[in-house]
């Protein structure tokens, strides 16, 4: 790629060391994840028994790694890349940057589905949580899109719909609680976000999911931006704005009911990442979404060591962590925001 | 030629364009002259295939503009802006249906380096469009247009929001556009303005089309004066050139 100088001063439109540099810090950050916590992993133990040499982890150690450390780090990053990918894209469709994965209901459906599981605790569903957490984001947002009807023409009537449909369900959810006061506990910690979980099979199946979901969107990442203009424009520029938002809308609500069903609601993540990648580049185009889905799963992978270590041995719930970095953030982009507009 | 036949448009229950049939001739400007709610933006919308209608519109007898196989080119009244799009960049989507999404060629490159210096736009390339002003806005969506090396450009109200200065300012850069061969279509509210630059004028009303024919003879059609209620005076400057001025009501 040319410098910024060249060529009559086009500077390029996105750089991709930015997103090599963020392959980095997403292999730096998971080496921290796999390594730290109560019994610490030495790295060069770790590569050792890795190619088989001798001097690498004990047996105790290697269970530790395999059944524990490595799943929860992989379900975190993924779970990370899915959120802050699927809140750019929202943020795109809507036009809206405080445009976050759970705004069409998905998160509130998820809820719902959840609570059932641990509430219909004499049917033993607690093992289905995830499925159950999957299905009611999916149909949440289903909803959310069949009231709206007019979709097409104006994306806002979408997101009020997903705001009806969320107080909807989780009216019905906090009902559900109330008849069951025993199952506040798992509900509450639930809805803060957990990665302990975490394990080979959801880690397996979430990943189909959330892969299937971010190809998608990095194939159409570079026509997003289309969406930035009116639709006249998007048309007379070769898009079809309508079909572009259903594809992008459909593949993000995948990726985030995948990352609600695997981990709860685990907030902020696809509001403080976009904003973060957007405000280091200054760039909001949607070029960047690899790198945004790299950044948020460093982020999460991150925030879960935090979690997992700051109140050793016992634990933070993970959401605590991210709206804790996020909320002060927010303001900050907020404030920003505001003195560029000024 | 472009040829429109039978162009309706219904929203809901209205229809807002009735059986519309003109001719449209190629590497002329053509404008839509009306009051609001005539239905000039939906005209410029079906030729652009944005808005579903029935009927036909059909470049050298064949149906194009509801496949967008023409590259055509859309300059709205209102753009939405951007946030955190370079100038370049901006102009640069201009190319997108050319080179594919997010690719830019050599070509490309060169191109847009010579458009914005031909709209006098070099020199801001690395600002956001975001902090560019009315005018400045205006020239970069010419400039994207330009770029986009299109068979036919559609303007909707080019020149409205902006003072005097930068009306002659983008006039003469729709100027530029027609010595590039191009086909032009703009609305306008300003008919002494369309008289002025337009070959053509289509005049609407309520969704059909009142009078349609080359400048000169729409303005001095007595057609014109009853459109408009009988509420204004044509006159004829010393070069030539009509002017239309309301009358002053007694």
């Amino acid at each position: 790629m040319k410098s910024a100088s060249n060529e009559g001063g086009l500077s390029p439109i996105w750089n991709w060391k930015i997103t090599a540099l963020s392959f980095a810090l997403l292999f730096f950050v998971g080496i921290l994840a796999i390594s730290f916590g109560p019994v610490s992993l030495d790295f060069s133990k770790i590569i050792k028994s890795l190619f088989g040499l001798p001097g690498g982890l004990t047996g105790q150690e290697r269970t530790l790694l395999i059944d524990l450390r490595l799943p929860r780090a992989l379900l975190a990053a993924l779970v990370g890349a899915a959120l802050a990918t699927s809140g750019a894209v929202y943020q795109t469709v809507f036009r809206n940057p405080l445009a976050d994965p759970y705004l069409l209901g998905a998160a509130a459906g998820a809820g719902l589905g959840a609570t059932i599981a641990i509430t219909s605790a004499g049917a033993d569903l607690y093992s289905l949580l995830p499925i159950f957490s999957f299905f009611g984001a999916i149909l949440a947002v289903l909803t959310s899109f069949f009231i709206s009807g007019k979709f097409f023409a104006e994306p806002n009537s979408l997101l009020l719909s997903g705001i009806a449909v969320g107080s909807f369900a989780t009216a019905v959810q906090t009902y559900l609680q109330q008849r069951n006061s025993s199952s506040l506990r798992p509900v509450y910690s639930w809805i803060l976000g957990e990665l302990t979980v975490a394990n080979w099979q959801i880690v397996t199946w979430s990943s189909i999911y959330i892969f299937i979901a971010l190809i998608i969107l990095i194939t159409v990442s570079k026509q997003l931006d289309g969406l930035m203009l009116t639709d006249e424009e998007a048309y007379s520029l070769g898009i079809n704005p309508n079909k572009l938002r259903v594809i992008a809308v459909v593949a993000a609500t995948l990726a985030t009911a995948t990352a609600v069903s695997a981990s709860g609601l685990i907030g902020f993540v696809g509001i403080v990442v976009p904003h973060l990648v957007r405000g280091i580049t200054h760039r909001v185009t949607n070029r960047g979404l690899l790198t945004i889905a790299l950044v948020g799963a460093s982020f999460l992978v991150l925030a879960d060591l935090g979690a997992r270590t700051l109140l050793s041995p016992a634990e933070l719930p993970i959401g605590v962590i991210t709206a804790f970095v996020g909320a002060p953030f927010f303001l900050v982009v907020l404030r920003k925001k505001r003195l560029v507009n000024q | 030629m472009i040829n429109v036949e039978d162009l309706t448009v219904r929203l809901g229950t209205k229809t807002v364009l009735k059986d519309i049939s003109v001719e449209i001739e190629d590497g002329k400007w053509t404008c839509l002259v009306g009051p609001n709610g005539a239905g000039k933006t939906t005209f410029l919308k079906a030729l652009l295939g944005s808005q579903p209608y029935s009927g036909s519109i059909t470049d050298n007898n064949i149906e194009v503009f509801r496949n967008h196989d023409r590259n055509v080119a859309f300059v709205p009244q209102h753009p939405q802006i951007p946030t955190g799009m370079s100038v370049s960049e901006y102009v640069m989507l201009g190319r997108s249906k050319r080179d594919g999404w997010g690719n830019e060629s050599a070509t490309s490159r060169s191109l847009v380096a010579e458009i914005l210096k031909l709209t006098g736009l070099f020199g801001m390339q690395n600002q956001f469009v975001s902090q560019l002003s009315g005018g400045e806005m205006q020239r970069a969506l010419i400039a994207r247009a330009l770029v986009q090396e299109p068979t036919l450009i559609l303007l909707d109200e080019p020149t409205s929001a902006l003072d005097l200065h930068h009306q002659i300012a983008v006039l003469n850069n729709i100027e530029l556009l027609k010595e590039r061969g191009v086909t032009i279509i703009s609305t306008m509210h300003d008919i002494t303005l369309a008289a002025m630059y337009a070959e053509n004028i289509i005049v609407m009303q309520e969704g059909a089309v009142l009078l349609n024919g080359s400048s000169q003879s729409v303005i001095h059609s007595p057609e014109l004066k009853s459109a408009f209620e009988n509420r204004i005076n044509v006159y004829t400057l010393e070069s030539g050139r009509p002017v239309i001025v309301a009358k002053k009501e007694a």
